[in-house]
């Protein structure tokens, strides 16, 4: 091989070093701007890379900072936190499986009830399978679930805050999609693009997300008929059926809250942005009507909302220079040259995207994922012609798959940290593994009828 | 030298909790910007842009403090099995390979770029925006600045509790 062909696959040789870096478990954000910094620095000593190429640098960095969609993440993340803080969550289960107590497999439908509206609101994976692990998961094994069900419906449930909107991985998802269909049209000499915005994204994520919630309960339902030994040992109630009035109070507060926040975003009253922030106001209200407000509750909210915050701009920081250093090597004609070599066309090339995100998925998590991977074949699919809102309704619900799925599904391990040591691994695996049936049946679906993603989206926009 | 890790880690966590109530600010002021676009059909550009200000600072400046607390998301899949011993060498590793590399490319490269808006003074293109985008800017240069005294701080420590382990293997 010549030696232009070597400096060709450097980005290559970039991407597995920063693969085996990030496996050292350094901090995600600081091994992605490293390495590739490493790469920069060295390849300028053997006089193939030009440095002053890093002068973009700041200019990336300003682009993030005032970036007007992104702004959504800290004001979703404070909506998110504070609701935590005033136990809803709880509330809502109580309510729910009082309600729901009496039928088989009554405990699991409310559990996966509550898991929607909480993902709704929080979207963050871990703290959802965490708060049902720790509050539903005894109920359930008590009242004679086996626990492969019990695990199975808490760690899929889990997984629905990615796909559910408002969710934050969404925002993340939306911005970094519009910015890679815009690439995309204007390299294909489109020079008044179509645009696709994190509204659209919510939009489209509506009817696939409660599909799967309605698949979620279908299992349940036919396990109840098929299998009722899985579920409770006894219809007996567990719990006084609550009054009108308790359930009201304990289920309208929040849903009014969601719904309003996805009504204004939907109907496009309201940009994300604007509407997390009214959303965040709405949970400090909730708080004090719920008598949690406080300072320090206040406190720790805003320090959680810092962190958090930080957490997901740092690896954008990082995923940017990863980015700029990898273009500069050539990197994206490198990927793109080898999408057009790809037997099977786009549905070969779109094939082999979903199976790389979902390896990519047992080791990295969506914000990476979203910022490192998706910039890079983003623009080669969408070239492609495939939709942008349905291209990102599959890779989430693609990811949420990998999340669930053993050995290294980050909701399986979230799980683990939080299950009684009674219950083995094993039966927390096989208890995942009808739910992720469910998850490749509702991506058959979507890539059998796309409109199941793309309809409402653009009936929206009229 | 434990000192100066105490004292370092003391400041970010005054310049954190500071910092963090800015998120709780951003979330007051979106509230009055909707209120005044919807309820008066007034357009606040200039405080629009302050939420923007306020989350780069969140963001750019709480990144060191981020650090200390060690919320930055890792792959732990294999550092998680690994010994404290293994652990804090790959930390002082990433500290000073990666991070400080990082640090420095990022000052470096932005500060003539940052000076550049402060001699013309730059504003907001937009009207009745901020006048003082140079202020943003600077904020790009505060971001390596904290975390480079943080890894600092961290290093510190490390090599204290590395020291502490070789001395209880004796």
């Amino acid at each position: 091989m010549k030696t232009t062909g070597v400096i060709e696959l450097i980005p290559l040789f970039m991407f597995a070093a920063v693969f085996a870096a990030l496996l050292l478990g350094y901090p995600v954000a600081a091994t992605l701007a490293g390495v590739s910094l490493v790469f920069a620095l060295g390849g300028s000593a053997l006089g193939v890379f030009d440095l002053s190429d890093l002068g973009f640098l700041s200019g990336r960095l300003f682009g993030i900072a005032t970036n007007q969609t992104l702004l959504a993440v800290p004001l979703f993340v404070f909506m998110g936190v504070m609701l935590e803080k005033t136990r809803i969550a709880e509330r809502l289960l109580d309510c729910l499986s009082g309600l729901m107590s009496g039928a088989r497999g009554g405990l699991a439908i409310a559990v996966i009830l509550v898991g929607m509206l909480m993902s709704a609101s929080t979207g963050i994976v871990g703290a959802t399978v965490v708060t049902l692990g720790l509050i539903a998961l005894p109920t359930m094994l008590s009242a004679g679930y086996d626990s492969r069900t019990a695990t199975g419906t808490i760690a899929a449930t889990g997984t629905l805050g990615q796909i559910i909107p408002p969710s934050i991985v969404l925002v993340l998802l939306g911005d970094v999609l519009s910015n890679a269909y815009q690439q995309a049209q204007l390299e294909q000499g489109i020079f008044a693009p179509n645009t696709v915005s994190v509204g659209d994204l919510f939009a489209g994520a509506l009817i696939p997300g409660l599909a799967l919630v309605g698949l979620y309960l279908g299992f349940i339902l036919l396990t109840a008929w098929t299998k009722p030994e899985r579920l409770e040992k006894t219809t007996e109630k567990i719990r006084e059926r609550p009054s009108v009035k308790e359930l009201t109070l304990g289920l309208a507060p929040p849903l009014l809250l969601i719904v309003a926040v996805l009504g204004a975003i939907l109907g496009g009253y309201s940009t994300p942005t604007e509407a997390a922030g009214v959303g965040a106001l709405g949970a400090v209200l909730l708080a004090f009507a719920y008598k949690r407000l406080n300072t320090s509750t206040l406190r720790e909210t805003s320090r959680e909302t810092l962190k958090t915050t930080a957490m997901v701009f740092f690896i954008l920081i990082g995923a940017s220079i990863f980015s700029l250093v990898f273009r500069a090597y050539g990197g994206d004609e490198l990927v793109r040259g080898v999408f057009e070599d790809m037997p099977g066309g786009e549905v070969g090339a779109l094939i082999i995207v979903m199976l790389v995100l979902f390896l990519l998925g047992f080791i990295l998590d969506f914000i990476e994922i979203t910022f490192v991977v998706v910039p890079i074949v983003g623009p080669v699919l969408l070239a492609m012609g495939f939709d942008p809102v349905w291209l990102g309704i599959m890779i989430a619900i693609n990811l949420q798959t990998s999340f669930l799925t053993p050995p290294f599904g980050f909701s399986l391990f979230y799980l683990r940290g939080v299950t009684p040591r009674s219950v083995v691994t094993p039966d927390i695996y096989r208890g995942a593994v009808p739910f992720i049936g469910l998850q490749i049946l509702m991506l058959l679906l979507l890539a059998v009828f796309p409109s199941l993603a793309t309809w409402l989206p653009y009936a929206l926009r009229g | 030298m434990k000192r100066l890790a105490q004292a370092i880690d003391a400041f970010q966590d005054h310049l954190g909790q500071s910092l963090a109530w800015l998120t709780a600010a951003m979330v007051a002021a979106t509230v009055v910007v909707v209120v005044l676009r919807y309820g008066f059909g007034v357009g606040a550009i200039a405080l629009q842009e302050s939420v923007l200000y306020m989350n780069a600072l969140v963001f750019l400046a709480g990144a060191a403090w981020t650090f200390k607390e060690n919320r930055h998301v890792r792959v732990d899949i294999f550092y998680s099995k690994l010994s404290q011993d293994a652990q804090i060498k790959i930390d002082l590793f990433g500290h000073l390979l990666l991070l400080l590399p990082m640090c420095v490319v990022v000052f470096v490269w932005s500060f003539d770029w940052a000076l550049a808006s402060w001699r013309i003074g730059e504003r907001s293109p937009e009207v009745g925006g901020i006048p003082a985008v140079f202020l943003l800017k600077t904020v790009i240069l505060v971001m390596p600045v904290l975390l480079a005294l943080q890894i600092l701080s961290e290093c510190i420590k490390l090599i204290a509790a590395l020291k502490r382990e070789d001395h209880g293997r004796d």
